[in-house]
């Protein structure tokens, strides 16, 4: 179940996300938040088992504050990431995984990334993804409207409207849109 | 308990001198000074790790002294060369370790701390201390980075090392004609210079470099 989105842009990256929690055909709750802030340059948004998420997303959370003391600077996105899939894919390997797909959306010095890591332990780099059960509409609308010269504002509609759209037509998505934009503050101008 | 005693060492381990030393520590660094004359240069363009290689029987290839940890650091040592090697095994591990943990290169710093934790674990047991400590030449996120790590366990970043035989001749000399700016020909004249004051003849040496162009550790072929 759920709808998860993320972009990246020129200015960072935007996260979306719906509020729903299903219990089987029953909406569990109605204002779940989906999409977890790990500091000022990373969030991650979460499709699937959310106890798994949070325990993921809290030991990525240690292991990021820890990496940025002992060497001074902070994990970037695609070492966060990787941190995340190769606890996934140890999960994997012990026949109990972690039932979740995550966007892992963040800046660093080299701009915005938005990274899917699943509970196969792959990660992906991508422009726009989405995840969850209404996925594939939400596709629909990222496919129609995504360019990469958007901007953190634009990139706020789509993700609002993928979501949307998605709500209208997946069962199992749907009480509300949230939205996280981050900019990039680290680097004035992202190089293409 | 028994085997302790007729071991000769007793039932507990004499670990403090009367002066409060650690003298299996300082027997180590004893050690090392009779190694074989090591340096390391660091300017912010690039950083230079040399080390004389001692003439062996003719018959005999010299040992290897300068050593590539990952394609962005490269270390020495001096020391016995058994625990030398020992200890650039422990850094190459560790930088493969960090790669396959984060996907990216480890930076400079936490690859000294990582081997000053690993020799400090030394420090602490009824074991012999590594008689070795290591020069880390790298760059990284935060640029030309140079270490040095000692026995002890304790590591420090400078910009002008030098270990081993005569080591206080060949860093006072260092210090002497030492200039942030200087090119990577005046670096390596330097230490080939410092290393001939220090052995008071013209040396065989090894040299590695890493320079902010390249981002790779190299050696210098002699």
């Amino acid at each position: 179940m759920t709808t998860i989105v993320g972009i990246k842009t020129k200015e960072g990256v935007v996260l979306g996300s719906d509020k729903r929690a299903s219990k089987g055909f029953f909406i569990g709750s109605k204002i779940t938040q989906k999409i977890a802030k790990i500091d000022e340059t990373l969030a991650i948004a979460i499709a699937g088992q959310l106890s798994d998420a949070e325990y993921l997303i809290k030991v990525a959370k240690a292991e990021r504050k820890l990496m940025e003391l002992r060497r001074g600077f902070p994990l970037d996105v695609k070492e966060s990431t990787r941190l995340i899939a190769n606890l996934a894919y140890s999960g994997l390997r012990n026949y109990q995984p972690y039932y979740v797909e995550l966007l892992v959306a963040g800046v660093d010095q080299d701009g915005g990334h938005v990274f899917v890591a699943d509970m196969s332990g792959a990660i992906t780099n991508e422009d726009f993804a989405a995840s969850g059960s209404g996925s594939p509409i939400a596709y629909g609308v990222l496919e129609s409207v995504y360019n990469k010269d958007i901007t953190n504002e634009k990139a706020k509609e789509i993700v609002s409207k993928a979501v949307a759209a998605a709500m209208e037509r997946d069962p199992g998505s749907g009480n509300g849109i949230d939205v996280l934009a981050i900019p990039n503050l680290l680097v004035k101008e992202v190089s293409r | 308990m028994s085997e302790d005693a007729s071991a000769g060492v007793g039932r507990f381990a004499n670990f403090y001198g009367p002066q409060g030393r650690l003298v299996l520590v300082d027997s180590a660094l004893e050690a090392v000074n009779r190694g074989s004359t090591t340096i390391g240069i660091k300017t912010p363009e690039f950083a230079l790790i040399s080390s004389h290689i001692k003439p062996t029987r003719t018959l005999i290839d010299p040992s290897e002294k300068i050593f590539a940890i990952d394609s962005h650091v490269g270390a020495t040592g001096s020391g016995y060369i058994g625990d030398i090697l020992q200890l650039i095994d422990e850094l190459r591990v560790e930088a493969q370790r960090h790669r396959l943990t984060f996907e990216n290169s480890i930076d400079v710093n936490s690859l000294a701390k990582h081997l000053g934790t690993f020799l400090h674990r030394y420090t602490i047991y009824a074991v012999r201390p590594q008689a070795a400590s290591v020069i880390i030449a790298g760059i990284d996120q935060k640029g030309v980075q140079l270490y040095q790590v000692d026995p002890s366990g304790t590591f420090f970043g400078g910009s002008g090392f030098a270990i081993g035989q005569s080591s206080e001749v060949a860093l006072t000399e260092i210090q002497r004609e030492y200039s942030a700016d200087m090119s990577v020909e005046q670096a390596l004249k330097l230490s080939n210079k410092a290393i001939e004051k220090a052995l008071g003849e013209r040396p065989v040496v090894e040299t590695g470099i890493v320079t902010i162009k390249e981002k790779e550790f190299r050696k210098i072929p002699q």
